[in-house]
């Protein structure tokens, strides 16, 4: 994996990533963000919430314009029993087809749904996840719906043996490494978390008010490097400021900084000493000295042992 | 050693004036290639919000240029930069790109005519022994429940949903049994291709869809399903044939139900064969299997709904117009042999 995904992705996101890695067809191996639980339960609930609006847009107007005459109201009932089953039965396989993998709740919440070898996502593919979602999630959900009505006196032991193959089906996902449901089991696909990520401006300022030798630039390591990155691109927090003067110092005292930082001077400083060290750990890494922290000993021994700040 | 290698040998050690002019390699190779990303990502985000035809054709060719030289860029970078804000942009372009580059080009038409005319008869083909196995299940449902009804009527009302019931039972007549039902005056168009197709199209695919994804569940589900699916018809049967209706009850089913039991008979084919692949999973771990050999299964389901489809229109409208038994067994007879022709024969000589 590249420093990317390595202390500063555990630092930033929490261990809660789980990755995969593809090789395209040019060689390149991609690191894939397995998608949540949780937010593959978004997901479901936002398309959950589009299909019944779309049902209930069907029906009213259908039903309330065929009035009371009995053969207009057979007619308005059969088609809107008609489109409903359509709608529920063809909602996510044609947004999959359509949107390449994502159905609306799938685009806000930022999945996609893709071939688990990496392979182009087929209509086939598709079409058999989706088939599988009636009974893993629609007949659990009518279930779940009509318990209040069954729960008389006495137990409901058929309802239970239904509740129980639900279970089975719902926690599917819970037993597998790459949380796939039995429709992704069947169609060999995976749901990934592929959001549309922006490029901010390069942090590199090119004329420097301070200066460091190299011997203060060895003090920390890529992940420093990249937490500073972070700090530096948000500068509108509320505890920014507070956040930099801290920073400022820890790092002054770090590498022996004498000269005072006036306030105004400390987001300059840290730009500065953001580049500086930016320049140094590329040009390290380019000779093959990667510093990956600031415990990290490259090259020479004995150096930045047991430092701890 | 570059210019740029050497100006920033000469500000790293440093500790001049203020004012010390630096370069960053990485930087430099930012700004020389910024401008081909964020055209890839304008492309990439216009494609993914309007789909394929949004893009021009001039753009159409760029797409994999740009596409393999953000992948160039990708590589580059993680050996060069430091900058995470860039690895995770380009990362995240990389494989939406690498998506959208590699992904089928087909329109919807294209791929329902090779759906219909080369995939599901190929697919069906090959799980001719599943078919066969879940054949032999309904109609190991159909004769017991024929039996039991045949011995006693009253085996009918739990054996047969009042919902498929509709009113018959042990208190039937022959006369009941043969003018409100097998030989009901046609009710119009509206009645009958209305709320009786619509109602047993959905009816019959959510038991379909059922036995087919209990195929999950090691497929034991999948069989029990299937002999439960013959029970009501046996009940049927028997109950027309102790009033001397048999033949005409059989004529009066065949028109649409060879095509629906066909269907039903499909859809259990394809559980079976999803069990079939999660018990004996070969050389492969069983995941794997399934997802090679899960499509098939899927293709079949896809085909048994869409002659469900068929079935509730036969249904609905040829059934209670055409008012001859022989004339109908000579219907129902010829769309099986329809279908049976089209499975057997469709899409062989055709090349994947």
């Amino acid at each position: 994996m590249t420093l990317a995904h390595g202390r500063a992705a555990e630092f930033f996101e929490g261990a809660r990533r789980t990755r995969r890695q593809i090789v395209t067809p040019e060689g390149v191996a991609l690191a894939l963000d397995l998608a949540d639980h949780g937010e593959r339960i978004i997901a479901f609930v936002l398309d959950f919430f589009i299909w019944t609006v779309l049902t209930l847009a069907i029906y009213i107007p259908i039903i309330s314009l065929a009035g009371t005459g009995s053969t207009s109201t057979l007619i308005a009932v059969s088609i809107a029993l008609f489109l409903g089953f359509v709608v529920r039965n063809l909602y996510f396989v044609f947004f999959e087809l359509a949107w390449r993998g994502a159905t609306p709740g799938k685009r806000w919440t930022g999945l996609r749904v893709i071939d688990r070898a990496g392979g182009p996502l087929l209509p086939s593919a598709v079409i058999a996840r989706n088939l599988t979602r009636e009974i893993e999630m629609f007949i659990p959900l009518g279930i779940l719906l009509s318990w209040g009505n069954t729960a008389g006196g006495s137990p409901d032991w058929e309802s239970l043996a239904i509740a129980l193959w639900a279970l089975f089906f719902a926690a599917l996902p819970l037993t597998n490494r790459d949380r796939m449901r039995g429709g992704d089991l069947i169609a060999g696909t995976m749901v990934i978390w592929l959001p549309r990520r922006a490029l901010s401006r390069d942090l590199v300022e090119r004329t420097m008010r301070f200066t460091f030798s190299e011997e203060q630039l060895r003090a920390y390591g890529a992940f420093e490097l990249q937490v500073l990155e972070d700090l530096l691109r948000h500068r509108d927090r509320p505890e920014s400021v507070r956040l930099y003067n801290e920073v400022c110092d820890k790092i002054c005292r770090r590498i022996g900084w004498t000269q005072a930082i006036l306030a105004a001077e400390v987001p300059t400083f840290l730009r500065d000493f953001y580049t500086a060290e930016r320049a140094f750990l590329e040009r390290e890494k380019l000779y093959g000295k990667v510093r990956a922290d600031k415990h990290a000993q490259p090259g020479r021994k004995g150096e930045g042992k047991g430092v701890h700040q | 050693m570059t210019v740029i290698e050497a100006s920033l040998e000469r500000a790293l050690p440093g500790c001049g004036a203020a004012g010390t002019e630096i370069i960053l390699k990485s930087s430099e190779f930012r700004r020389g290639r910024e401008q081909s990303w964020r055209e890839l990502e304008s492309l990439i985000d216009r494609a993914e919000q309007r789909g394929v035809h949004a893009l021009s054709l001039e753009e159409m060719q760029r797409l994999p240029i740009l596409y393999r030289a953000a992948l160039s860029s990708l590589s580059v970078a993680r050996a060069i930069a430091l900058d995470r804000d860039l690895l995770l942009y380009l990362e995240s372009l990389a494989l939406r790109s690498f998506l959208w580059v590699y992904a089928p080009r087909v329109s919807l038409i294209e791929a329902l005519r090779a759906f219909f005319g080369r995939e599901l008869p190929a697919a069906v083909r090959s799980a001719r022994w599943h078919i066969l196995l879940a054949a032999v299940c309904m109609v190991v449902g159909t004769m017991a429940g024929y039996m039991l009804v045949a011995q006693d009527e009253s085996w009918f009302s739990s054996l047969v949903p009042s919902g498929l019931a509709g009113g018959r039972g042990p208190a039937s007549t022959q006369a009941d049994l043969r003018d409100k039902e097998i030989f009901a005056p046609w009710p119009g168009v509206i009645e009958s291709f209305g709320l009786f197709a619509n109602f047993l199209f959905s009816h019959n695919t959510t038991v379909g869809i059922l036995a087919f994804g209990l195929g999950l569940a090691a497929g034991i589900p999948t069989i029990i399903l299937t002999v439960y699916q013959g029970l009501p018809l046996g009940a049927m049967l028997a109950l027309h044939h102790h009033r001397e209706l048999g033949l005409d009850f059989l004529g009066w089913l065949s028109i649409h139900g060879i095509t629906e039991l066909a269907a039903l008979t499909l859809f259990s084919a394809g559980g079976l064969l999803i069990a079939e692949k999660i018990i004996f999973p070969g050389h492969y771990s069983r995941i794997e299997n399934l997802s090679l050999h899960g499509r098939i299964a899927g293709q079949i389901a896809a085909g048994a709904v869409v002659m469900l489809f068929v079935a509730a229109i036969l249904e609905g409208g040829l059934r209670q117009l055409v008012q001859s038994t022989p004339w109908r067994f000579v219907i129902g007879f010829s769309v099986g042999i329809l279908w049976l022709v089209y499975f057997s024969w469709s899409g062989r000589s055709a090349r994947p």
